[in-house]
């Protein structure tokens, strides 16, 4: 009974004070959208770090079978240049540099780009054999790149020595300064939804004073009399989440999914399904801001 | 019921006290009119039962249990078992007659087979039967009154206090009303009434407690509006129950039993 009397007062409240609610639907949707752009473009960027970048710095690429680089005369390495190459990393000329170093068969890094790009369409049309093995290497200082880069590329068997860092590293930056301003303007807007929501719960209580009276006077608990005021701001908050939720899911599906992935086929983007990750998170937030707000503004303009 | 031991309320310390030290007890089942001028502390008495406000200092009792020692969380329990009516009605506009009474159940959680059974009954008390559907405009001054009374009393509250309730109602639809609280009264219930209208005080012959400026003058049992005593000394001639000169004054202490209906003339 108080619950169906609670849910009543709810829908009376959001239906009197409704443009008042769609403004706080839509800029809660808003400023989520800025908190969940952030959070994607922290995702793809894990995404395209790959299973490697965290882990070593440079990569010696072996010659496969198509490799034209000079030191793949041969065609692909064979098991001795394999040997030879291991040898020459654990040699202390070169082991003082590094830490430690991991050999990537041709299925190691299949198995790794199918993870990588599970995403995206180019999977299907590669085999373990179009793509190169490798030694991975982590370096005790990645600046002696130079280092590792002379000794190896010359020898035979190697296609390439290259620094993933330095090809990833600048384009990483330029996606994290775009989700700090996309933080930025999101933590403008969250201020802006906080005060429109403690406006319109002040609204909404100001409108009901005459039943918020009366109930006071035939006893009714705090719960009964401030609840319908808090959820009406979490409800108009949580469906401005929501709407921020699916705009985020259109853009990975729509705009990263068919088209990003279309033009870049070798970029590895994030997948729609992972940017359902962040809807509960932003649910959670918009129902949070909503409720601290609402809260603090009862307890100054709702006597009990 | 309610009792007042040496109660202060003082809103702004630059102007005199809003009640300046009262003793005053009201017993279960009595009916009290609290007469005086505006600004004599009728309505401070009112807030200071409800919990609406503290008393600077004195003790208030409510149903025995002194209200400065009501947690925050339990006032609505202490409100539950007082019921008000105001002289401007205070119904829902948007509610019909039997909506507005059962939204005072509904708030409290009662079950809604208990608010179809309980809230007829109600009106039929006020005498407003067969008017359940009837919106607050459709309703004449006194009727609305009624509604607001059975809102009051519907949850059986041990005490109704009622803030000028006739202020704004003929004499004739006063004395409709006043047969209502009477009724109400009759049914156990403590009445107390703030009032400036003296022919309902003349008509009714209840206990009369004067205010003042803060300040009980008067005290009696099936008084009149105005005291037929001469006032000397205020407010401390009664504390001096032997010095007083008048046998149907009453001691506040002593809960003026005496005072009952059927003797009013």
């Amino acid at each position: 009974m108080r619950l169906a009397f609670i849910l009543s007062e709810i829908g009376s409240g959001l239906k009197r004070n409704l443009s008042m609610v769609v403004s706080v639907i839509l800029v809660t949707f808003v400023s989520l959208t800025f908190v969940g752009a952030a959070g994607m473009l922290q995702l793809q960027i894990n995404q395209m770090k790959g299973y490697w970048y965290d882990k070593v710095q440079v990569a010696i690429f072996l010659c496969g079978d198509g490799s034209t680089a000079a030191g793949c005369a041969t065609g692909s390495a064979t098991p001795e240049q394999q040997d030879n190459l291991r040898t020459l990393l654990e040699s202390p000329a070169v082991a003082q540099y590094i830490n430690d170093f991991q050999f990537e068969s041709q299925d190691d890094a299949y198995k790794h780009f199918k993870e990588q790009f599970s995403n995206s369409p180019i999977v299907d049309s590669v085999t373990p054999d179009q793509l190169p093995a490798s030694f991975r290497i982590n370096m005790k200082d990645p600046e002696k790149y130079q280092i590792i880069s002379e000794t190896f590329s010359s020898q035979p068997g190697v296609e390439t020595v290259i620094d993933q860092r330095q090809v990833l590293e600048r384009l990483f930056s330029v996606m994290n300064a775009a989700s700090l301003v996309a933080v930025i303007i999101a933590g403008v807007m969250i201020v802006c939804a906080i005060l429109l929501i403690a406006t319109t719960i002040r609204l909404s209580a100001f409108s009901r004073r005459r039943e918020t009276g009366i109930m006071r006077l035939v006893g009714a608990s705090k719960t009964v009399i401030q609840l319908p005021f808090i959820l009406e701001g979490v409800i108009a908050a949580v469906i401005g989440a929501a709407l921020a939720s699916g705009t985020l899911w259109a853009v990975a599906h729509f705009f990263l999914g068919e088209y990003m992935s279309k033009q870049y086929p070798d970029t590895a983007f994030i997948s729609p399904a992972q940017t359902l990750i962040l809807a509960p998170a932003l649910l959670a937030l918009g129902a949070t801001l909503a409720g601290i707000s609402s809260l603090l503004t009862l307890r100054r303009y709702l006597r009990v | 019921m309610i009792r007042f031991e040496n109660v202060t309320k003082v809103y702004d310390q630059t102007t005199r006290p809003a009640l300046d030290s009262v003793n005053l007890e009201i017993d279960r089942g009595e009916f009290a009119f609290l007469v005086g001028a505006s600004g004599s502390g009728k309505s401070t008495f009112l807030r200071l039962v409800l919990k609406e406000d503290r008393a600077t200092s004195g003790a208030v009792y409510v149903a025995g249990q002194n209200v400065a020692n009501i947690s925050s969380w339990r006032v609505p329990r202490l409100r539950r078992g007082i019921g008000v009516v105001f002289q401007d009605f205070r119904l829902l506009p948007q509610k019909n007659v039997f909506a507005n009474v059962a939204f005072a159940m509904q708030v409290i959680g009662k079950s809604r087979s208990i608010i179809r059974d309980t809230v007829p009954e109600v009106l039929k008390t006020v005498g407003l039967e067969g008017k359940e559907h009837r919106m607050p405009h459709e309703l004449s001054g006194g009727e609305q009154q009624r509604v607001a009374i059975a809102r009051a009393v519907v949850n059986r509250p041990g005490i109704l206090l009622a803030d000028e309730p006739t202020g704004n109602l003929d004499p004739t639809t006063s004395m409709g009303i006043m047969g209502v609280l009477d009724k109400i009264n009759q049914n156990g219930t403590t009445v107390v009434m703030a009032t400036h209208d003296d022919d309902i005080v003349n008509e009714m012959r209840k206990r009369v407690v004067e205010l003042r400026n803060g300040i009980v003058i008067r005290d009696e049992a099936r008084a009149l509006y105005t005291s037929m005593i001469p006032v000397v000394g205020q407010s401390r001639r009664l504390k001096d129950a032997s010095g007083r000169p008048d046998e149907s004054a009453t001691e506040p202490g002593d809960g003026s039993v005496t005072s009952s209906t059927g003797e009013a003339k």
